[in-house]
């Protein structure tokens, strides 16, 4: 920022004044930054963790409802994704095959009761009735591969199952089957 | 005797205006967590139907306090289009008083909005009851199994028992 000084002269007899050069004043940036702090602390309170991990999926169509049920408050939360393709497990997306091979494949389930039991050890105890499997499927799945993880995941102690769904309060009025959509 | 200049100090208090503090680095920090903050909120928010499992049926478990499958329940269930031996594609509706009501598919639709009705007489039939069980078959699409359950949630019936079907369709 260059100064500009001007400089006045005034004749007083024989006696020049100089006067003070003056600062040009700089932007005044406190109002804004009273904004972006108000901001920053509305931000920061509704950042959810939680809500991260379990936030929509671009390439999955999920079934529409019109009830919207609120996770638990501080759960430990364990993803399951189900594509029509893969099956992706915890925050991590771990693959472990496709639903036809959870049901043909004793490996596959075995792998899958096994990574259930290892996240619920991992919870600590306090925190275990907060547990939560989150099924993420997709809506044209058949259900007998839904049902193979919720028997898993009960027999590995999971106490509450929810399902991730999108919510749409006309469904029903709009209600069309995919096969004539 | 000596002269002496005056203090430097002394003369600096009097002079040097108030300094502004200089805000450009917490402006630096802000303007960078502000859109990393807005990166993460999530705008289309999933919603969520939370699921009581019958201790006879998907081998157990129980959420927030149900289960244990004693108590007589009306129960829906879905039977898929294919392979369907002997059974009808939609919805059957068991009443505790034996009653059956059947609301077979229309065309490639499941009746969502006769279920509805139905659901709705049975809750003013029982308006104690806040338990159903849905016995799902396997070839049924989640999608409908989803749908399903919120129209259970939706008339009243907020617990809803996934359940699974003791018998099984004939290949």
């Amino acid at each position: 920022m260059s100064v500009h000084g001007q400089v006045v002269s005034k004749k007083q007899g024989s006696r020049r004044v100089r006067k003070k050069a003056e600062e040009a004043h700089g932007l005044s940036i406190t109002s804004l930054l009273d904004v972006l702090t108000i901001i920053l602390v509305f931000l920061i309170k509704n950042v959810s963790m939680e809500t991260t991990k379990i936030s929509e999926l671009e390439d999955m169509i999920y079934p529409q409802t019109i009830t919207n049920e609120k996770l638990m408050e501080n759960p430990e939360v364990v993803p399951v994704k189900m594509y029509q393709d893969k099956i992706l497990f915890g925050i991590e997306s771990l693959p472990l095959g496709t639903p036809d091979d959870m049901i043909s494949d004793a490996n596959t389930r075995e792998a899958m009761k096994q990574f259930f039991l290892n996240e619920m050890a991992s919870i600590p105890e306090a925190k275990k009735s907060s547990a939560c499997l989150v099924v993420q499927a997709d809506a044209f799945i058949r259900c007998v591969y839904v049902t193979e993880i919720i028997r898993v995941a009960t027999y590995a102690n999971f106490p509450n199952i929810y399902f991730a769904t999108i919510e749409d309060p006309d469904w029903l009025s709009d209600y069309r089957p995919a096969s004539i959509q | 005797m000596g002269v002496y200049r005056p203090s430097q100090a002394r003369q600096q208090q009097g002079q040097t205006a108030p300094q502004e503090p200089n805000l450009v680095p917490i402006m630096n920090l802000f303007i960078t967590i502000i859109p990393f903050l807005m990166l993460m909120i999530v705008i289309s928010q999933v919603a969520m139907i939370a699921l009581n499992f019958e201790s006879s049926g998907v081998s157990g478990g129980s959420g927030e306090g149900a289960g244990g499958g004693s108590e007589a329940l009306v129960e829906i269930r879905i039977y898929a289009t294919e392979h369907e031996t002997g059974l009808f594609p939609g919805f059957e509706i068991r009443d505790l008083d034996k009653s059956v009501i059947k609301l077979p598919k229309a065309g490639d639709a499941f009746d969502f909005a006769s279920l509805q009705n139905n659901l709705v007489r049975l809750k003013e039939k029982y308006p104690d009851k806040s338990e159903i069980g849905v016995v799902v078959y396997p070839d049924v699409m989640y999608d409908i199994l989803i749908r399903t359950i919120d129209i259970c949630k939706q008339t009243g019936f907020v617990t809803v028992k996934y359940m699974n079907p003791k018998e099984m369709y004939y290949y």
